[in-house]
């Protein structure tokens, strides 16, 4: 897999598991061990798909994965 | 030697005069309030950044 | 919000937003909002406390003080502890709030932490590493802090404890991964026995009457020319009896200390004449309570304050039970209703001040207890509503006034548990509603005819107690009755449940805290079919549940002598009556339960193993045991399947609630087999507080689907989020199978709605129709979040605009901005249930 940011190749199990956008999809959170930038994964296609951000202060913050869950993109694709 | 019970914030017992409280306004960033601590009138108030003379 | 922007908008047009917090802001009284914007936010955030909250060093030196001058006194510990507690009541520093009608704080500043150092060093040592809460100067008070820790090191409770303890159950629990907490009676939560304190009969003063009465009649009987066992003991009861005393007048004159600052105030410093008489006012309440019985609302207002922080300086509490309409109401009758001495809007200033007065309420908490409760301080969860001890609807007019204060000044804690009964009038429940609708997460509805049942069956409470309970913590009932109140909690009886399935796979070997933890049970390989799986399954609970339970037991056997409440033993009936510490097992009867965090996955674990390894064999054990022993890394695609292709509770499907009553069966007969000292039994309690989140990294990966890092589900019986695909009527009816009195001692459900659809009369209407449900379907509990996720997702993107939002976490609300990141993402996972 290749970071989006550093563009640093890998296999996927050694972009760093945080935990998943939800438990029946297949999108989850990683972090890439050259630059340490969260990424938004694609696991069963191994694909890294967008940074993911913490902003300023990760707690409370928007980690900007909000594009990806699957209400949004529902809610998307109806207003397309 | 300055002693508590010379200070404006001393506030004796009525009961005990040798005894008393130390009252004083706090301004923090969220709320104003009083604050009282029990101190002995004859404290030493020499190093007591609170301390105000009495007039 | 800029305040043009506030000014220039309509409450109306707020509420129609549905943004309650800008509405509430308009509507409350000035005297409120002051109030309420002056509270120091103190539960953590991520685990740190927030910028400018400091912890209190003054109870802390003021008790190692005390201590050290004791240490050669000939006085029994029980009396030193007393003597300790009264010079910190007459020494703290104390402080009376602009514009505040009711006084009492367990710190000595509104900023400041209280810190109790005679209770843990490992808490002690947190102190001395948090450098973010020690107060300027940082040099200076470090040296402070260093001298307390040196001090307490090898004498504070636990140190105490320690050696006495089962020495191998006690490195499993402290492992942090089956348990959470230590066992310590100062260190948990205390009910009060309300009945003898609260129904205005008697206060401190007549207390320390019916106690002198009892010195004299001892003192007559180890006088008279006989000797026996009785008199042997009496000399402890004695000790008992004098820091009982010592406590209470102690309790006295701190609450003249504060009457004397309003009076100095009013007669030097105040200029308006309204304020003055404010004063002069709560002058008079601090005269009066604690030492009698109070006679207006205020005064019993005061009064249940003054416990609180009496109780707060013995002892670190983490709950807050309680039911304040039923025991304060008559004085509001008295004062609106029968005197008209206060008008409504005059009381309700007062009830939103006392929920102000326990929202600034904090403690010193070590990180894995901030971590699990984050964003608040304590689960300061009031019951209200239920009924009287005939069995008569109890809700009255402050019912009803709490539920509107709390919209006014929208604190996440204290929150509200409503006791829900067939006889409770619309307008009271249309009250509740309203809360639920702006968006508070609370009250949680809690079903009053099963719980009294299940007080009676669990724990033998006797009906006319049982009908009284309050809630221990979160959710367990708990009658606040002479033998009935339970002096002590010890959350270190709150199992990581999901560890159960999870040992089943490695033979009770822990692989995150690399020791061996649970049964040695055969190679999951080799198990032939699902009972085989199953039978491990139910060993691994026993022990999980027998270690937690054995080093409570052990604790609370020891806590009369070594870790004794002479406070609370002063305002406990048992105590004053039999000269025994109020932790003494042989005087209570005993109200234990197992909080069971982390305990869905299991039955969705379970069922996953049974169909697609045992039944469809799509899988060998082998395979999956391979796969979570690489946390599903590689195994995307089988991950799936175990999370989409195996049934789900919370979905109405037999398959799967069938394995989860099983469990539950097998739990509830194993309840019974473990006793508490008292003799009676430890049913399980299934919620998570926040332990979801605070166990994502420390439960391995499981067959349901979960990798290790995930947020586990939310809790108690709620599904798993997202996957309860079948609607809330589905939901409930998956929830409505487990007999919610025998299988267990409550059942947490979270539930999401939409608040679109609940607006106006229809949406209310819906809710009754929903709640109707509930009822029918014997469910003891359900609590609601009403909060859309384009709000939710706005918040996490702008949080600096989306303070106030509330939400309901799991057994409390909290600020959605003060929660973790992925604790929020959990609660946006929910399903939103479309009602109707
Ligand atoms: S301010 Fe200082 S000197 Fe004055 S009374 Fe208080 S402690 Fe004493």
């Amino acid at each position: 897999m290749k970071c989006t940011e550093c563009g640093y190749e890998a296999p996927l199990s050694e972009f760093r598991y945080l935990y998943n956008a939800r438990i029946d999809g297949s999108i989850s959170i990683r972090q890439c061990k050259n630059c340490e930038q969260w990424l938004a994964v694609d696991e069963l296609k191994g694909v890294a798909l967008e940074k993911v951000t913490g902003g300023a202060a990760p707690w409370g913050k928007s980690a900007g994965i909000e594009g990806l869950a699957e209400d949004v993109k529902k809610k998307k694709r109806r207003s397309a | 030697m300055a002693t508590c019970k010379e200070c404006k914030n001393f506030f004796p017992l009525t009961d005990n005069p040798a005894k008393g409280d130390c009252v004083q306004r706090v301004v923090d960033p969220r709320q104003a309030y009083y604050k009282s601590k029990p101190v002995n009138a004859e404290d030493d108030a020499a190093s007591c950044p609170s301390f105000q003379k009495r007039s | 919000m800029a305040q043009a922007a506030l000014k220039n908008t309509s409450i109306e047009e707020f509420e129609k937003k549905q943004e309650w917090w800008w509405a509430a802001e308009k509507r409350r009284s000035s005297r409120l909002d002051y109030l309420r914007k002056a509270i120091w936010k103190k539960g953590a955030i991520g685990g740190l406390y927030a910028p400018g909250v400091k912890t209190d060093l003054e109870q802390a030196v003021l008790t190692t003080n005390m201590a050290r001058s004791l240490e050669n006194a000939p006085d029994p510990y029980v009396v030193k502890s007393a003597k300790i507690f009264a010079h910190v009541l007459d020494n703290k520093t104390i402080f009376i709030t602009d514009h505040a009608q009711l006084v009492g704080y367990t710190g000595s500043l509104p900023h400041t932490m209280n810190w109790n150092p005679s209770i843990a060093s490992i808490l002690n040592a947190e102190v001395f590493n948090d450098p973010t809460s020690i107060p300027d100067p940082v040099d200076k008070n470090q040296a402070v802090i260093q001298d307390i820790v040196g001090y307490w090191a090898g004498k504070s409770d636990l140190d105490k404890m320690m050696p006495v303890f089962d020495m191998e159950d006690m490195m499993k629990m402290l492992s942090g991964s089956i348990g959470w907490g230590v066992p310590l009676a100062r260190g948990g939560y205390s009910n009060k026995d309300y009945e003898y304190l609260m129904t205005g009969k008697r206060a401190f003063q007549e207390i320390l009457e019916e106690i002198d009465k009892k010195i004299d009649e001892a003192d007559e009987l180890v006088h008279t020319p006989v000797a026996n066992k009785e008199i042997a003991l009496m000399y402890d009861k004695l000790n008992n009896w004098e820091a009982m005393k010592i406590c209470l007048e102690a309790g006295i004159r701190i609450a003249k200390r504060y009457a004397r600052l309003a009076r100095i105030i009013a007669e030097n410093f105040e200029e308006d004449p309204k304020r003055k008489e404010e004063l002069l006012k709560i002058a008079a309440a601090c005269e009066r309570v604690p030492a009698h019985p109070p006679r207006t609302l205020q005064e019993s207002f005061q009064y249940d304050i003054f416990i609180q922080m009496m109780s707060r300086t013995e002892a670190i509490e983490g709950a807050w039970p309680c039911r304040p309409d039923y025991y304060h109401g008559p004085y509001y009758d008295k004062d609106v209703n029968i005197d008209k001495t206060l008008t409504p809007e005059e009381a309700l200033d007062l009830v939103g001040e006392f929920l102000i007065r326990a929202a600034e309420v904090c403690q010193f908490k070590p990180k894995f207890a901030r971590e699990g409760l984050q964003g608040i301080d304590g689960t300061w969860v009031w019951t209200m509503g239920g009924v009287d001890a005939n069995g008569r609807d109890a809700c009255n007019d402050l019912t009803i006034a709490f539920m509107q204060a709390a919209r006014l000044v929208r604190v996440a804690n204290p929150t509200f548990a409503f006791r829900w009964h067939p006889h409770v009038q619309d307008k009271v429940m249309r009250e509740v509603f309203e809360c639920i609708r702006h968006g508070l997460g609370y009250p949680s509805i809690r079903h009053d005819p099963i719980l009294i049942a299940n007080a009676m069956h669990w724990h033998g409470h006797p009906i006319e107690e049982a009908r009284l309970w309050v809630h221990q913590a979160c959710m367990s009932p708990n009658p606040p009755t002479k033998h009935g109140y339970q002096p002590m909690r010890m959350a270190n009886a709150t199992a990581n449940c999901a560890k159960i399935i999870e040992y089943v796979f490695t033979s009770g070997f822990d692989k995150i805290v690399n020791m061996q933890v649970g049964a040695e049970t055969p190679d999951v390989t080799t198990f032939k079919d699902f009972e085989e799986f199953f039978a491990a399954w139910v060993t691994q609970m026993k022990t999980i549940f027998s270690i937690l339970v054995r080093s409570v037991n052990r604790a609370r056997v020891l806590a009369p002598t070594l870790t004794p409440r002479p406070f609370l033993s002063a305002i406990s009936e048992r105590s004053v009556e039999s000269g025994l510490d109020t932790l003494d097992p042989s005087i209570a009867r005993g109200n234990a339960w197992i909080t069971a965090f982390t305990w869905v996955e299991n039955a969705d674990s379970l069922a996953a193993v049974k169909k697609l390894v045992f039944e469809e064999k799509k899988y060998t054990m082998a395979e999956l045991k391979e796969a979570l022993d690489k946390n599903w890394e590689g195994y995307e695609e089988m991950r799936l399947d175990f999370v989409k292709n195996a049934p789900k509770w919370g979905n109405d499907d037999d398959y799967v609630d069938s394995i989860m009553l099983r469990c539950l069966d097998e739990c509830a007969k194993f309840s019974k087999e473990i006793k508490c000292p008292c003799g009676n039994n430890w049913p399980i309690l299934p919620e998570n507080v926040s332990g979801n989140i605070h166990y994502a990294n420390i439960v391995g990966a499981l067959p349901n689907g979960r990798r290790l890092g995930d947020a586990l589900y939310d809790g108690g019986i709620s599904p798993g989020p997202g996957l309860d695909k079948n609607g809330p009527t589905a939901v409930l009816k998956s929830c409505g199978k487990i007999d919610h009195i025998t299988q267990g001692r409550a059942f947490l459900l979270n539930q999401r709605l939409s608040p679109t659809q609940l607006a106006g009369e229809k949406g209310y209407q819906l809710w009754r129709a929903y709640m109707r449900t509930w009822a029918d379907l014997g469910l003891d509990h359900v609590q609601f979040n009403m909060v859309d996720d384009s709000t939710l997702r706005a918040a996490q993107k702008d949080p600096e605009k989306y303070q106030e939002v509330i939400v309901r976490v799991a057994g409390y609300s909290a600020h959605f901005v003060d929660i973790s990141r992925k604790t929020q993402d959990n609660i946006i996972q929910r399903t939103v249930q479309g009602l109707g």
